[in-house]
């Protein structure tokens, strides 16, 4: 398996050097600089509460995150396929279970870049509150499982979908089903189907956790339930990973 | 030495028959001509011998190991040069053999780097990315990085693709040398039959699914004809006839004769022609019939 770590290194490589990996941090940045702005005059002008703030750019920064995963993770096996390198990959004594585990590392990978490009944004808007430590703590666990689940599912489905168009749509879809739970309205996510919805969405669970721990100040205690969800999840994902990478049709 | 078998294969695509009941052997030291019609099955049939793809039925040994299960062991010992194959644009040159090297557990120093560069005409000081390559260099980076492992058993599918004619004398030059001297066991899928010609010792016509053809590559054995033309020093010293077995003067012009070779090795037939005593001053090949051997076996069905 010493072939891994040259996988993970290309991959990591190519997050960073490749025009299209630059271009995501890019307009990442961008991105948290007009929410983090919006969100340091609402905090002074006393419109919004500063744990609210933390929480609201917490989700913010994993929104954004997951995004980058579920168009990296499509583009994972298809992508390579439309760009005829994967043939080339695969025709070297690599299988096909290994480019995927490589393809997940560099997804956490550029994970933790994004986390740590968030931190002076998050500190801008949280540096005068309490639970900013462990807003920082709980993102980057609930990031980096997240990112297994996502990037451990779209990657599956970039292997079997033949058409990176194919890939993106439906892992978009996903996306969007996954994240439409939480702009429900207050009453109606503490409703029988409410909280269904947020019980078995991982994306819901990790806000959840989010906003006990940030706004609600809870201990670790309170996390012990939707951490062990997440990491069910996360044990899924790759399960259904190396199952649809036993063998990549080219 | 057998290094690749294939008895009665067979593998269907949504109950479409891609190959049918396919049978062929590669012999250790042989540069193995795999032709046919763009869409017989040849690519199909390298995925499978390199066990990327799954057959229905029938036997493949490749280097004695079926490629369906032993695919990762196998795919160290040889190696391929795939019809399509893509380039990471951001790498450079190097970056990509060392890369690629590292995936067969190969630690390239930069001398061997440079070394793997030249024998395929790239500049190793090159640094620009791959991207900035014609499309002539990416395919010598692509012969470049087949052979980093020193393969035993080698798979090209149209190495001299996009390769001016100097190019193409140097790829031809690059794998007879390998094959001569490491005895480097070649497969070429090619549509350039100059390429066979000037490689191959032995051949497979696959159309239709099937092999219509596989032995060696000259007619003898085919039962098809070459056509020579002779020169001689003076008109007046060709025989009205030859009585050589297998050679048939079919038309005398001047100080030229053309001739039919059937049934014999052309060098065989020229060595008794000059036994002979029949004054022949240059032979040139009109058709190596392997053109026409190649029609006369895809002539039917679809292209």
């Amino acid at each position: 398996m010493r072939y891994l770590i040259t996988l993970i290194k290309k991959e990591c490589v190519e997050e960073i050097i490749s025009s299209r990996g630059a271009a995501f941090y890019l307009v990442g940045c961008g991105v948290l600089s007009v929410f983090s702005l919006l969100l340091v005059s609402n905090t002074e002008l006393s419109l919004l509460d500063n744990a609210q703030a933390v929480y609201m750019m917490s989700a913010i920064i994993i929104a954004l995150a997951l995004l980058i995963t579920v168009i990296r993770g499509s583009d994972g096996f298809a992508g390579e396929r439309e760009r005829e390198t994967l043939e080339t990959l695969l025709i070297t004594p690599v299988s096909p279970a290994g480019v995927a585990i490589a393809k997940l590392m560099a997804l956490i990978f550029s994970w933790w870049v994004v986390f740590i490009l968030s931190i002076p944004y998050l500190w801008a808007v949280g540096s005068t509150g309490q639970n900013l430590l462990p807003a920082f703590q709980y993102l980057w666990v609930a990031g980096t499982l997240l990112v297994v689940i996502f990037g451990g599912f779209t990657l599956a489905l970039s292997a079997r979908m033949k058409t990176l168009k194919g890939a993106l749509s439906i892992g978009l879809t996903a996306f969007l089903l996954c994240g439409s739970p939480i702009l429900l309205g207050p009453s109606l996510r503490q409703s029988t189907v409410g909280r269904i919805i947020d019980l078995i969405n991982p994306f819901a669970e990790a806000l959840n956790m989010l906003d006990s721990v940030v706004v609600d100040s809870l201990g670790v205690l309170f996390q012990i339930v939707p951490l062990a969800i997440l990491v069910f999840y996360s044990i899924a994902a790759i399960w259904v990973l190396n199952k649809a990478t036993r063998r990549v049709e080219l | 030495m057998k290094v690749l078998k294939i008895i009665s294969l067979k593998k269907s695509f949504d109950g479409k028959k891609v190959l049918e009941d396919i049978s062929m052997t590669v012999y250790r030291g042989d540069i193995y001509g795999f032709l046919g019609p763009n869409g017989s099955g040849k690519t199909t049939t390298l995925r499978i011998l390199l066990g990327i793809l799954c057959h229905d039925e029938g036997k493949v040994a490749v280097l004695n190991m079926d490629p369906s299960l032993d695919g990762e062991r196998l795919r160290r010992r040889i190696n391929v040069l795939p019809e399509s194959h893509g380039f990471y644009g951001w790498m450079r040159a190097k970056d990509y053999l060392r890369f690629f090297g590292q995936l067969y557990g190969l630690q390239l120093a930069a001398a061997d780097c440079r070394m793997h560069l030249d024998q395929v005409g790239l500049d190793p000081a090159d640094r620009r990315p791959i991207r900035t390559f014609s499309r002539g260099m990416k395919q010598r980076l692509g012969i470049a990085r087949s052979l980093l492992n020193n393969p035993e058993l080698l798979f090209l599918d149209e190495p001299t693709n996009g390769l001016d004619p100097k190019g193409r004398r140097e790829i031809h030059d690059l794998l007879l040398k390998l094959n001569r001297e490491k005895e480097m066991t070649v497969v070429i899928s090619t549509h350039i039959l100059d390429d066979v010609e000037r490689l191959c010792n032995r051949i497979a016509i696959l159309h239709n699914s099937k092999i219509q053809y596989e032995g060696p590559l000259f007619a003898p054995v085919t039962g098809k004809s070459i056509r020579y033309r002779f020169h001689f020093a003076d008109d007046k010293n060709i025989p009205s006839t030859w009585n050589v077995p297998g050679i048939s003067c079919q038309e005398i012009k001047g100080q030229w004769a053309t001739c039919e070779i059937k049934d014999i090795h052309p060098d065989k037939a020229l060595r008794l022609l000059v036994q002979k005593g029949i004054p022949i001053t240059e032979a040139i090949q009109v058709n190596s019939g392997l053109e026409s051997i190649y029609l006369s076996y895809t002539a039917s069905g679809k292209a």
